[in-house]
């Protein structure tokens, strides 16, 4: 295996992984997100 | 007494208050949004376009994974921005990695403000051009465009694209120097109104492309697969030749991904504006991150995927790639007409958005360098102040000069142009995604957010969901070396020029700066403070306060003190440090707040109270508006009166207008003062600013006396004053007002306020007779008799 697909290889686990990983980030934010956007008592509409 | 003056203290040093927090104007999240989306709804225009053109009808797709990873990138910046106020991409990386690759995170930052200028200018040019030359078409069709201009031009006459857009990138980003230049002020008053107008167009395009599919059908793009991918030439770079980007699926998406990462640009001003967002600030901060999440989701992901699915794929990358929401706007149902018209409001939208862009392109660069500056990273050459307009014109000169030479060398393709902005912005996200997974074991200040999730083992924790977001980031960012040539040579040229540039003055600076603070220690005694306030100072309530700016035009403050004794009323010269929103998102320093420019101009202030033989006290503020610096110091000293010079843009008219909208936006209780603007030859117009007494017309009075004089011989009226009568009067006003008559009152109101002068100084500041020069003993007279500060003569 040459260096340059070992490389390779590597950023494409990275990548995925990091995906992966960005998934549970975007499912707990969006979870947060929504009790943000429920809770309205200190909102001002200016 | 105050001890705050140039009378020597017990070291023969002059003391002077320097506040270290910003005075703001704090926003809510809906503006702070709008401001964030000026920049970063703008990528909506040209993102898709620049993505189809580099890896096929796939491209929608990695669009939307951008935007939806956006989200992922958005929580980053709330970590930073819950560990610091100030948390951009400088403070976050010099806190973790340390002033070198804090420089170098700033050149890639840099490399992304300036290219924002001539992508967006570039961008509204082509759809404008576009628009032009699809409207000769359809004339040219219908035969309404004559033949001799048909010979002339040996077909239907078109101008050329590149070179329009050239022209009208070139002009716009001219005039937005000029304006940068004599300092314009940034406001989210102007944003949100350009973003409510994006908002109508937004709607209206969603609503009539789902129509339009409904009506005629429409296919999804091909999904982003190894083999739905189609290379352009341009798009593989130093792969150009290699079998790699053909072989592995995964490097296929990640190639994908990185040619449509600009989409997401943009996303510092989050840290930016934090400062500025109103209590409970991280909350909304989540708020505006939602908002310009969602926003720029439906925006930027979604119009890409509708404008392949609407534009049939033999135009779409061939005629309307470079402006592909004009191509959506021509390929819906409906006559022609309205299509065309539908056309040119997305070009009316895409022209003040993107316009917009441009200007925080120039604004968000000057702040950056300012920052660094600042921080001696800069000559202080570069800060130099402009002589007539005090704004640091060389520093908005190399940025637009480097602008222009974008513009011109890359002639109008967006293409290149979008390919190169992309280094920027991943570098930048990079380098801070980096850093704060550092600053996750170095940093042992509060932190009031953490992104999620995080695991915790043995007691060390793992901060999973930050470590994701770093890896696709720093992933995509070394393939998109290997395939964005013109990035890579282009970005690395410039950031090795930038980071030589800033690490050579460092060294140059580390010495004069050293000197400079030396000198400073002999003269003056810093005192900081985190706010401004009355005791801070040590002053008396009813104080006069002098605002500062310019060495050379202290003529208002010679006027106050030949008329003030300061042993009875103390005079506060005062100058506000202007940040913008790029450096409000920084920390600050004493030096960056009182730097060798209000060292000198404190020095002739001082040396100014001396030749009077008077007493003043020096304060520093450094702020986001110079109004409501003053309008906000005023209040918190208990100012009585206010006294500036004229400025050598607005008129004293439009100064009151400036100070009395300040003053109006600061929360109850608040008291009222006088502004006086001097102007050349000792001529001085004052205001009163705030609610007060009006000043009446010699007819009103003696109308309303008539009117007493009336009523008071009504059996059982005999008691009653002027003032009733006044009260019932708007009392009945008020009734009217708010019912049908209130058409009528405006246009009377009209009528009076055309005749009397420009309505809005009316409005807020109301003027009172202008003072002409005279001799000093009568001025002494009136300042007694009215019980004010320095009255002028026939003030009320």
């Amino acid at each position: 295996m040459s260096v340059s697909v070992l490389l390779i290889k590597i950023l494409e686990v990275m990548f995925v992984a990091g995906w992966a990983g960005s998934a549970f980030v975007l499912v707990l934010t969006g979870i947060e997100d929504i009790g943000t956007l429920l809770d309205r008592k200190d909102e001002d509409s200016h | 007494m105050s001890s705050t003056s140039n009378a020597p203290t017990g070291n023969n040093r002059v003391r002077i208050v320097v506040a270290t927090s910003v005075m703001l104007t704090f926003i809510s999240y809906w503006r702070a949004a709008a401001v964030i989306l000026n920049d970063l709804g703008s990528s909506a225009f040209y993102a898709g376009g620049i993505a189809e053109q580099a890896i096929g009808k796939s491209a929608p797709w990695f669009v939307l994974g951008v935007m939806l990873f956006a989200f992922a990138v958005r929580a980053v910046y709330v970590e930073s921005c819950s560990m610091f106020v100030r948390g951009g991409v400088y403070r976050v990386v010099k806190e973790a990695l340390g002033g070198t690759l804090a420089k170098l995170s700033v050149s890639a930052l840099m490399f992304d403000y300036i290219l924002t200028g001539p992508v967006s200018g570039v961008s509204a040019g082509q759809y404008i051009a576009g628009l032009i030359n699809d409207t000769i078409a359809i004339a040219d069709a219908r035969g309404w465009v004559p033949a001799a201009i048909h010979r002339m031009f040996h077909g239907t006459p078109q101008v050329g694209v590149n070179a329009t857009a050239v022209v009208f990138a070139v002009a716009v980003t001219l005039y937005f120097w000029w304006q940068n230049v004599k300092g314009i002020e940034e406001s989210s008053e102007k944003a949100l109104w350009v973003m409510q107008i994006t908002t109508v167009m937004v709607v209206m395009l969603l609503g009539w492309s789902f129509f339009t599919l409904l009506k005629v059908g429409g296919h999804l793009p091909p999904f982003p697969t190894l083999a739905n991918i189609h290379y352009s030439q341009e798009s593989l770079g130093f792969w150009k030749h290699s079998q790699l980007p053909h072989m592995f699926g995964i490097l296929g998406l990640i190639i994908g991904f990185g040619h449509s990462v600009l989409a997401m640009s943009g996303e510092e001003s989050l840290a930016q504006v934090y400062r500025e967002l109103a209590h409970p600030k991280l909350k909304n901060l989540k708020r505006t991150a939602i908002v310009i999440g969602v926003y720029s989701f439906v925006f930027t992901g979604i119009v890409s995927l509708l404008a392949v699915m609407l534009i049939p794929d033999d135009v779409r990358v061939k005629v309307y790639s470079d402006n592909l929401i004009a191509g959506l706007a021509m390929y819906m149902v409906g006559p022609e007409v309205v299509r065309l018209a539908f056309r040119a409001f997305v070009v009316v939208v895409g022209f003040l958005i993107l316009s917009g862009a441009v200007n925080t392109a120039i604004v968000g660069s000057n702040g950056v360098l300012n920052r660094v500056s600042e921080d001696g990273v800069l000559a202080d050459w570069f800060r130099r102040p402009h002589k007539k307009y005090g704004t640091t014109y060389r520093i908005i000169n190399l940025i637009v000069g480097l602008q222009l030479f974008t513009i011109i060398v890359s002639w109008g393709n967006i293409y290149t142009l979008g390919e190169a902005y992309a280094f920027g912005v991943v570098w930048s996200f990079v380098f801070k995604t980096i850093s704060m997974l550092v600053l996750r074991y170095r940093y042992k200040g509060e932190r009031n957010w953490k992104v999620p999730p995080n695991l915790h083992l043995f007691g060390v924790e793992i901060p999973i969901g930050l470590a994701s977001v770093g890896m696709v980031l720093l992933s995509t960012a070394i393939v998109n070396l290997f395939t964005k040539s013109v990035a890579t040579e282009s970005g690395l040229i410039f950031s090795i020029i930038f980071f030589a540039i800033f690490t050579f003055s460092e060294r140059v600076n580390r010495r004069k700066h050293a000197d400079h603070a030396a000198q400073m220690t002999e003269q003056f005694q810093l005192q900081l403070a985190e706010s401004v306030e009355r005791e801070t100072v040590g002053i008396r309530a009813g104080n006069i306060l002098v605002p500062v700016r310019d060495y050379n035009t202290l003529n208002h403050l010679k006027w106050v003190l030949e008329r003030t004794d300061t042993r009875e009323q103390d005079v506060v010269v005062m100058t506000a440090r202007i940040s913008q929103f790029g450096t409000a998102a920084y920390g600050l320093s004493t030096e960056q707040v009182f730097s060798d420019y209000e060292q000198t101009l404190f020095t002739r202030a001082v040396s100014v109270a001396e030749s009077f033989g008077k007493r003043i006290s020096l304060l520093v503020v450094p702020a986001r508006d110079p109004w409501s610096a003053v309008a906000q110091t005023a209040h918190n000293l208990e100012s009585s009166t206010v006294v500036g010079g004229l400025s050598s843009k607005i008129t004293a008219a439009e100064q009151a207008f400036a100070l009395g909208s300040a003053w109006e936006a600061i929360p109850e209780p608040k008291q009222q003062f006088l502004l006086q603007i001097v102007q050349t030859g000792g001529i001085v117009d004052t205001f009163r600013v705030g609610p007060h007494t009006p000043t009446m017309k010699n007819e009103d009075v003696v109308l309303l006396h008539r009117l007493w004089l009336n009523v008071t011989r009504e059996p059982g009226l005999e008691n009653i004053h002027h003032h009733d009568i006044v009260t019932e009067a708007l009392t009945r006003f008020a009734h009217d007002y708010g019912s049908g008559d209130h058409e009528d009152i405006v246009t009377q109101l009209r009528r009076h306020g055309t005749e009397a002068g420009p309505l809005p100084v009316r409005r807020i500041a109301d003027q009172v007779p202008t003072v002409q020069p005279g001799p000093r003993s009568d001025r002494d007279e009136e300042h007694h008799d009215d019980r004010s500060p320095n009255p002028p003569a026939g003030s009320k």
